[in-house]
């Protein structure tokens, strides 16, 4: 009898704590708190609004309609997002993080725009197991086979960038190539690439020169650059050496058949308020959304209607805006598809859609490592239109071409 | 040949704009023995109001030149007499004009990000027009002739105000010995408060063709700009005005040469002088041994 009685009491007590324990375990959170950092000042600080600008949107819209549907709870949950200014430096960025992972206990973290501010982020979020959705920090070295928490969302990692502009340059058979790149991970890599791309197909670049990331005076590069009489001229920067090397090219007089930059496809209202759209004519470079637009979209608004409901923030879209939009869309799709809410089934269910979901922003697809491969970067080329504005044709690739190429530049 | 000789005169120019950059710097320490940890920030201050006279207002940057050393001689009395005698006559000025210096810059920083925003921002060089101009055979952008110019018109005119006025002997006096100044009757105070305001507008006129020479503006391009006006004062000579143009030179010219052959290197350039005067002529090239005054 006393046997039997205990043998209740234990079961009972069983049953109690397994019903405990799986109600704590499924009890949905009251909002879904995203946790993310933004620069207000310093060199990064107009790519690191604008991205935080599109992820702010993507909360506002997914909230419109109350919340963002999460499946291991069966419904839709509201947004949180919790945002620091770490300034555009490393140690702020490095402190912030970490509190956004110990104390505000977000459960999804969107590092701050490029590679530099995401390098901080990246074995923070590896020591705590917490999933970094990464939207633009591109640098090879944070997507290693043992670090499962860090996904690219937007960009190939830097040194996929030159694909299609070396087969361009490969195909076009162009011989005498002249590499100018600024020395830090992002420009660097892209350059290492190009240059062992061209190597392979027997062409030896005639100029190939790291310059200090904080070079401003191009002057003297260029005329260094021609004396060894490039058919093309290839620039890899960020944005304030693409402006100091476009406005350098324009006073200097020097012509070359073709010149190409990294950041008018990304940043053109920027760079052509500083430089005036003639110094970007028939000047090559890598389109990105929402000067590339791709029309196979199945998850999430197409490029049109994204622009069109951006305008109730009063702002412009440009590509880091569509990069930290696109960045929830991920987040929506992870959220969609992880059957537990779980860091590590947000990673595989990121894994299981990879290559199925097109955005805005292009294919998403990540290999094992985390790294993006799905979307590439074609080669574009501006060209006048009417007195004083541009016009813009993508070269290369053949399938998303939308014009010839006019080379040698007049 | 064709690159060497660009490069030679490319940095003679360059380093008459430098000279400008420095000298508001040095004619500063020269009287008050203070260094103006904000004089990048001034720099940076002039080119975004000469951005703002001809984005908006559509005024050519050599009009706006009388415009803004108005403006910021105006702007420098207020902040000479709210902060200075207060700093000279503490206990450690060298040391609170450290940290007063660098607050205003911050504060500079700020409020230029608040109204500006972060965006760099850039006169084009076809404010001078598309033309260049030719020199020995090499071609240059027409706005870094403008700029020598208007550097070399600063110039005289700190070596004409030094050397033929009255008050500018009185500068010199001061620069000197400020103790023995005060005792033969100048009026030190005003002294120091005019010269304050003449650096503050020689580094406005510095941020005016910046564009041109340096490139686009940014709000935290002050203290890098600091940096180097620095390296140039220190390399002339500390406190010695017409010293910087040497500084300014011999930065120019070394500057063009490593971006001509050792790119990679340029950016270690100003620490790299700095040391190397420090160690082996710490008075500047052309100086008395202002530093121990």
């Amino acid at each position: 009898m006393f046997r039997l009685k205990s043998k209740f009491i234990f079961l009972s007590i069983a049953v109690l704590v397994f019903t405990a324990v799986t109600s704590f375990a499924a009890k949905p959170p009251k909002v879904i708190t995203i946790g993310t950092l933004y620069a207000s000042s310093g060199s990064f600080a107009t790519s690191s609004t604008s991205q935080y600008r599109g992820l702010k949107f993507w909360v506002s819209q997914v909230n419109k309609e109350g919340g963002v549907f999460v499946k291991a709870f069966n419904k839709k949950i509201p947004v949180k997002l919790v945002a620091y200014d770490d300034q555009g430096q490393t140690g702020t960025a490095g402190m912030l993080y970490n509190q956004l992972i110990t104390r505000d206990r977000v459960n999804m973290l969107v590092a701050d725009f490029g590679s530099v501010l995401t390098s901080v982020a990246v074995p923070l979020a590896k020591v705590h197991k917490v999933l970094l959705f990464d939207p633009t920090g591109t640098a090879a070295k944070f997507f290693t086979p043992d670090n499962q928490f860090v996904v690219l969302c937007s960009l190939p990692t830097s040194g996929q960038w030159p694909y299609a502009l070396a087969d361009f340059l490969i195909q076009k058979k162009i011989p005498r190539i002249a590499i100018i790149y600024s020395s830090n991970d992002f420009n660097q890599s892209q350059a290492v690439t190009l240059h062992d791309r061209l190597v392979k197909a027997g062409i030896n670049p005639v100029y190939y020169q790291a310059v200090p990331t904080s070079t401003s005076n191009y002057s003297v590069l260029l005329h260094g650059i021609e004396a060894t009489k490039p058919d093309a001229v290839i620039e890899f920067g960020f944005v304030p050496n693409d402006i100091a090397f476009l406005e350098g090219l324009q006073s200097s007089g020097l012509k070359f058949k073709m010149v190409f930059t990294i950041f008018p496809g990304q940043q053109l209202q920027l760079i052509q308020k500083n430089v005036g759209p003639k110094a970007l004519y028939y000047t090559y470079t890598y389109p990105t959304p929402p000067l590339l637009k791709y029309n196979d979209v199945n998850f999430g608004p197409t490029l049109d209607s994204f622009e069109q409901a951006y305008k109730e923030t009063g702002k412009k879209v440009d590509f880091l805006v569509v990069a930290g939009y696109n960045t929830g869309l991920i987040i929506e799709k992870t959220l969609d598809a992880a059957k537990s809410f779980d860091q590590l089934e947000f990673r595989k269910a990121l894994a299981g859609f990879s290559g199925k979901v097109k955005t805005l922003d292009g294919e998403f697809k990540i290999d094992a490592s985390g790294a993006q491969v799905g979307e590439m970067l074609p080669v574009a080329q501006f060209v006048p239109q009417g007195a004083d504005g541009l016009d813009m044709h993508i070269v290369y690739p053949a399938n998303l071409k939308t014009g010839n190429e006019i080379y040698p530049a007049p | 040949m064709n690159l060497f000789v660009y490069t030679i005169i490319a940095g003679i120019m360059y380093g008459i704009f430098f000279g400008l950059v420095g000298m508001g710097l040095n004619i500063i320490f020269g009287v008050l023995k203070m260094i103006n940890l904000a004089h990048g920030d001034f720099i940076m201050l002039g080119s975004f109001l000469a951005y703002w006279l001809y984005g908006f207002l559509g005024i050519n940057p050599l009009v706006a030149v009388p415009i803004v050393a108005a403006v910021f001689f105006l702007l420098g009395l207020p902040l000479y007499y709210a902060f200075v005698p207060r700093l000279i006559k503490s206990k450690d000025p060298e040391m609170l004009s450290f940290i007063l210096f660098f607050g205003l810059s911050q504060v500079m920083e700020a409020l230029v990000v608040f109204f500006f925003g972060n965006n760099q921002r850039s006169i084009p060089s076809t404010a001078f027009g598309s033309a260049g101009f030719t020199i020995f055979g090499q071609r240059f952008p027409i706005a870094w002739l403008i700029t020598c110019l208007v550097a070399l018109g600063a110039f005289g005119f700190v070596y004409w105000y030094l050397q033929h006025t009255r008050m500018g002997r009185a500068t010199r006096a001061v620069m000197a010995n400020r103790d023995e100044a005060l005792v033969s009757g100048i009026d030190v105070e005003r002294i120091s408060a005019l010269v304050f305001c003449m650096g503050l507008v020689l580094a406005s006129i510095a941020g005016i063709f910046s564009f041109f020479v340096i490139g686009a503006s940014y709000p935290s391009m002050g203290a890098e700009l600091t940096t180097v006006s620095f390296a140039i004062i220190v390399l002339g000579s500390l406190g010695d005005p017409l010293g910087t143009i040497l500084g300014g030179l011999i930065y120019g010219v070394a500057v063009m040469f490593m971006q001509s052959y050792f790119s990679s290197w340029a950016e270690i350039l100003p620490y790299v002088l700095l040391i190397a005067v420090m160690l082996f002529r710490p008075e500047g090239l052309v100086g008395k041994a202002a530093r121990s005054a």
